[in-house]
């Protein structure tokens, strides 16, 4: 009940402080808008061209043709002679894709079929394969469509993302939780709220838990909003289509939750612990800042030393960076992934053993 | 009489930091705050530990209230120990200081919703509690407006009432007058007032001799974190209490200031 209590306390400060919710979500929004901006500078908002490698002919074309050109767009149709060098060519970026009807292809008949070869770390392949496969998709579905890329999951995108989004994940993560927890814990400490509630019965480890808990939660949400910021606005910011992120399992996607769920109350733990041990907010901030530093520095790490020893496990923080890594490059490194999630919840608990053990100090909770 | 308040020998050393060692001019790298006190309070009277700045009140006050531990010696109140049950005295203690502050956020319903649960207070039994002393206080006009917004005097009601939401057995003050103007400082006698006669037992310390001639049935004089005198005021005053709180201050220290 008292825990509950602790608990509520904190959603209810949260939810109800319009204020917090906006400097929440506000990072989210922001990114999203920079990078946008900023890649809209970088490629510009210029019509596109596009050069499409053509077999056999349909009323498709004309279709696809129209609703390009609503956009500005172009489409330069190129017969398709040698389909290997075709292939090339869109592999290197020079054409876009390549559409192949089949002889008795009719789009009003049963039995034709259609096949894109496209590919889809890059934007505009990606834009064409989806904008064609819509119109046939529209056609009624009495054919085959069959869509082939040209690269696996070493695109250009999914190399890049596999490499630093892991890092720029903990970094979103770690912003969040700072910008809760300093001011719930620290905050609290230094305003005087939190003497009140230690004169209570309630235990330490269940104000610990009841900081930690719901101020996991809330960081959540922050961390999702930056997440969703860089998410929607890298194809813009980056010029490539974050299409292949479907090619991913649900496992994946089940693993990389359960890396970003075990190290957010990590983090929260971590900056709680200093806040108990600090007499201010400013001092907080401060060894925070630290903190942040440190852990950006073994997220980065990662993105230079890709083969690491098994080792990494033991490291809380860089352990979830390398097995979002692995996970992002294609792998399923479920043992790993587990490992990490244990352990990082392992530290989680000591850390909670540990603030309760500060708010329990007269040293540091009632020290001058 | 019941004994609801026993202290045994209460010892507690402070380390100073160089930087207090430097304000307070002294080469010594601790200080003894309480020094093996022992004074006992009877259930259903005023207390009032009187003594100077410094004299080990407040340092008393928060061991009592298990903030802080003592180096030697035990305290009971209600019957248990502050070293070895802490959790148990603060469900028989309320305990308000200018220290313990409540979030500005929050509206004094929320706050004493909130404390009483922290209080293991079961609902029902706090939603009576609430209505009646919010509307014995006058809490219930102002009960939905953020603490932020409401007056010195309005907070210093809501901080009261909240600092007995568990119905305690013993109250605690810290210098309960300390800073607060003529009509806030009213406001909390008469709380006190009621509060005893509502049979409470109250443990106040103050350096106001008017507030422990007005309010307390007995005093305890502390002066270097010793006990100097107990008794009633009859006992210890002799008529006047600031007269003789001066003699025995002269007596003990040599010079008054």
């Amino acid at each position: 009940m008292k825990l509950l209590a602790l608990m509520k306390k904190e959603f209810h400060r949260f939810f109800h402080d319009p204020r917090l919710i906006v400097t929440m979500l506000l990072p989210g929004l922001l990114i999203f808008l920079l990078y946008t901006f900023i890649g809209e500078i970088a490629y510009g908002d210029e019509a596109r061209e596009f050069k499409v490698y053509l077999s056999g002919s349909s009323a498709v074309t004309v279709a696809i043709e129209q609703i390009l050109a609503e956009n500005g767009d172009k489409v330069e149709w190129l017969p398709l002679e040698n389909e290997e060098e075709a292939r090339a060519a869109v592999k290197e970026g020079e054409a876009t894709a390549i559409l192949k009807f089949s002889e008795n292809f009719d789009p009003l008949q049963e039995g034709g079929s259609v096949s894109i070869v496209y590919d889809h770390g890059s934007e505009d392949s990606f834009y064409f394969e989806s904008l064609a496969s819509a119109v046939l998709t529209g056609m009624g579905m009495r054919f085959l469509i069959e869509e082939e890329t040209v690269k696996e999951d070493t695109a250009v995108g999914a190399e890049f993302l596999s490499t630093l989004l892991p890092m720029l994940i903990v970094c979103f993560i770690f912003s969040a939780c700072m910008s809760v927890t300093l001011e719930s814990v620290a905050g609290e400490k230094e305003r005087g709220t939190l003497s009140t509630i230690l004169v209570t019965s309630a235990k330490r480890s269940h104000i610990a838990l009841g900081k930690v808990i719901p101020l996991s939660c809330i960081s959540m949400i922050g961390a999702v909003s930056s997440f969703l910021g860089v998410a929607l606005s890298m194809p813009k910011l980056m010029g490539f289509s974050l299409g292949f992120l479907g090619d991913y399992s649900v496992w994946s996607y089940v693993l990389l939750l359960l890396l970003i769920l075990s190290t957010v109350p990590l983090i929260v733990g971590g900056i709680a612990a200093v806040s108990a041990l600090s007499r201010s907010v400013k001092e907080a901030s401060a060894y925070t800042g630290v903190l942040m530093i440190f852990t950006m520095v073994l997220s980065l790490v990662t993105s230079f030393l890709p083969t690491m020893g098994s080792w990494v496990t033991v490291v809380p923080i860089f352990n979830a960076v390398v097995a979002m890594q692995g996970v992002l490059q294609g792998g399923l490194p479920v043992l790993n992934a587990l490992l990490s999630v244990g352990i990082n919840l392992v530290y989680t608990a000591l850390l909670i053993f540990a603030i309760a053990k500060l708010l329990s100090s007269e040293k540091f909770m009632f020290g001058k | 009489m019941e004994e609801i308040v026993r202290a045994e020998g209460l010892k507690k050393t402070f380390t100073l930091s160089k930087k207090q060692q430097r304000i307070e001019k002294t080469g010594e790298p601790r200080r003894v705050a309480v020094n093996g006190l022992s004074f006992s309070a009877y259930r259903g009277e005023i207390y009032g530990l009187l003594g100077p700045n410094g004299a080990g009140k407040t340092t008393t006050l928060r061991m009592l209230s298990t903030l802080i531990k003592p180096d030697a010696g035990d305290a009971f109140l209600a019957g248990h120990s502050i070293v070895k049950e802490p959790e148990k005295v603060r469900d028989v203690v309320g305990f308000l200081t200018s220290d313990l502050k409540l979030e500005g956020f929050f509206t004094p319903d929320y706050l004493f919703d909130f404390f009483g649960a922290m209080h293991g207070v079961e609902k029902g039994v706090l939603a009576e509690r609430k209505q009646e002393l919010f509307a014995r206080f006058g809490i219930d006009k102002f009960a939905e407006v953020q603490v932020k917004n409401l007056s010195t005097g309005m907070l210093q009601k809501v901080s009261l009432v909240i600092s007995i939401v568990h119905d305690p057995e013993v109250v605690i003050f810290d210098e309960p007058t300390n800073g607060l103007d003529v009509l806030t400082a009213k406001v909390v006698t008469d709380f006190l007032a009621e509060l005893k006669a509502m049979g409470k037992s109250i443990l106040l310390s103050t350096h106001i001799f008017s507030l422990v001639e007005k309010l307390c049935d007995r005093v305890g004089i502390i002066i270097d974190g010793t006990l100097a005198a107990e008794g009633t005021l009859a006992e210890v005053a002799d008529g006047d209490l600031e007269k003789s709180f001066f003699a025995l201050y002269q007596e003990r220290k040599g010079e008054i200031v």
